[in-house]
């Protein structure tokens, strides 16, 4: 099981590594405007063919790169309902701050969790390895998060339930 | 054989451009403003600041023998600075684009510049006495998406143009008045804006492009992590196109008719030499890298996000990712230009400098077997 992961997220490390060559263009389309093309979608010369990395049926990565931006959607894995729940939620105390993030996307797209939108700004403030060692790190957190916050619901919950019970004694 | 010299300027810079004595750099900190810095003795100062552009600047040039820089900006203006005393006056030059600029460069003779731009068309603009402006003809048939180089073969007519429809372009800029004392028989096509080439080799967008200083070989590099030669291109072209192992290219140099210098995303710049049958490989990487160890630390965004969240992580020793190897080098972000620095006298070329997103003007010198 450990294994998997390990291939899953090199695979996605690589192509985000020749995905996020991003530089500066402006907007084709609209005078003195800068827009990120991927989010555009007007000029399909200018965006590249989209990668989707599956690890299994429930977990996917997909990847849409253009000329000056990259949209990285993922969706994460959800055993049973607790686990769609917390996932929801969690996700979306993310989402609400992606200001702090500046890398997230505040909706993700259609038919995933979560999405980052990075453009050729972020790369020029940012290192382009520390980006994707970002992104990486994140992938293999949020599992390790929702399985901490399903334990924590549970023993939560038995605690509770205990309490309340022992009036009946 | 490696990096001579390396400077920060800057948070990051777009492009930039050296006077002809390469004692003043010209670069534009990725902002509306050009920068220039002399040296004096070891130290840089900054001598000029020239605001005239409302959006990033994306091309400068510096012509070597009348001392005019030029520089083009997103928001579709072109201003040619002269220096009078120690200022520096713009003119406006009007381009007739509706879309932005995004590269120029001096003609070899530098009566002329061209400037590419998103409109899918170029300028080539002219000074004419009479009226003491710089007037701009536009070819506007042709491309099909934003041009996003220009480069000039030394015979003073023919221009090159990449463009994000991955194609590259041979026009011919002959203008009365202006060439008509140049004008060779070897150019056979001599009406302005005649499309001598269409050059088809790469399927994604083109960058990069070059005349050898013979002007006999043409080369321009895909975003597909390929570089493309083409020899001969107006009667008989053949070409050749080599796949780079990493990251695509940006920008390209011609140190002679045998050796390329090219440099992009991967930071650090890579040389390609023809041998004597004219066949072009991959000779080296410019930069000697050390071997950095992996370190065990994720990266400082991943340990915010975990102050973020609340819980006090401690960033685990990552056993199951390998953390991107930090880089040594002397460029650490995408290098985006490379300008040739002649040596008086000479006239092979061993120094350049390269600029890039890290802020870094960086001097290379290599030594050139003949």
């Amino acid at each position: 099981m450990a294994n998997t992961i390990r291939l899953y997220l090199t695979c996605i490390r690589n192509t985000l590594e020749a995905a996020m060559c991003l530089q500066n263009f402006p907007c084709q389309e609209v005078e003195r405007h800068n827009k990120p093309e991927v989010e555009l979608n007007t000029s399909p010369g200018l965006i590249m063919n989209p990668v989707l990395i599956c690890r299994n049926e429930a977990e996917k990565c997909l990847i849409e790169t253009s000329i000056n931006s990259i949209r990285i959607s993922m969706k994460v894995k959800q055993a049973d309902e607790l686990e769609n729940i917390l996932a929801k939620k969690f996700l979306r105390f993310l989402s609400m701050r992606a200001e702090a993030f500046q890398v997230l996307r505040r909706k993700p797209v259609q038919g995933y969790d979560i999405s980052f939108l990075i453009t050729n700004y972020h790369c020029e403030e940012m290192h382009k390895h520390k980006l994707i060692d970002f992104i990486v790190q994140f992938m293999e957190d949020i599992d390790k998060e929702i399985s901490e916050l399903k334990l924590s619901v549970n023993t939560r919950g038995r605690l509770v339930a205990t309490e309340f019970l022992k009036q009946f004694i | 054989m490696a990096a001579v010299a390396v400077h920060q300027f800057a948070e990051c810079i777009t492009c930039h451009a050296w006077s002809p004595d390469q004692s003043m750099v010209a670069f534009c900190p990725n902002n509306s403003e050009v920068h220039i810095y002399k040296l004096f003795g070891e130290k840089w100062e900054k001598m000029h600041v020239l605001s005239k552009h409302d959006q990033i600047v994306c091309g400068i040039d510096w012509s070597l023998k009348s001392n005019k820089l030029v520089t083009v900006s997103h928001d579709r203006n072109s201003y040619v600075w002269s220096q009078e005393g120690t200022e520096w006056v713009p003119t406006l030059v009007i381009l007739r684009l509706n879309r932005a600029a995004l590269c120029v460069q001096w003609s070899p003779k530098e009566n002329k510049f061209a400037v590419g731009s998103g409109a899918k068309s170029i300028c080539i603009c002219y000074y004419e006495q009479e009226n003491n402006w710089w007037v701009s003809k536009l070819i506007r048939k042709r491309h099909e998406s934003s041009v996003t180089n220009v480069a000039w073969h030394p015979d003073n007519i023919l221009l090159a143009t990449t463009s994000t429809d991955g194609k590259c372009r041979v026009f011919s800029t002959y203008i009365k008045g202006v060439d008509s004392k140049e004008s060779e028989s070897s150019s056979s096509d001599l009406k302005f804006g005649e499309q001598i080439a269409q050059l088809d080799l790469s399927v994604t967008w083109a960058f990069g492009v070059r005349w050898s200083p013979s002007g006999s070989i043409l080369a321009y590099a895909g975003h597909n992590s390929m570089i493309h030669f083409i020899d001969d291109v107006k009667s008989n072209p053949s070409a050749q196109s080599i796949p780079l192992r990493d990251l695509p290219l940006r920008d390209l140099l011609f140190l002679s008719d045998r050796v390329v210098v090219g440099v992009g995303f991967d930071c650090n710049p890579m040389i390609f030499t023809a041998d004597d049958t004219g066949l072009w490989s991959f000779t080296k990487f410019l930069d000697q890298r050390k071997a950095a160890p992996s370190s065990s630390r994720g990266s400082q965004l991943s340990e915010a996000f975990g102050k973020l969240y609340g819980t006090s992580k401690q960033v685990p020793s990552n056993d199951t990712v390998e953390p991107s190897k930090p880089r040594g080098g002397a460029h650490e972000n995408c290098i985006t230009c490379i300008v040739p620095l002649w040596k008086r006298g000479n006239t092979t070329l061993c120094r350049f400098s390269t600029s890039g997103l890290d802020g870094k003007v960086v001097i290379w010198e290599l030594d050139i077997p003949k």
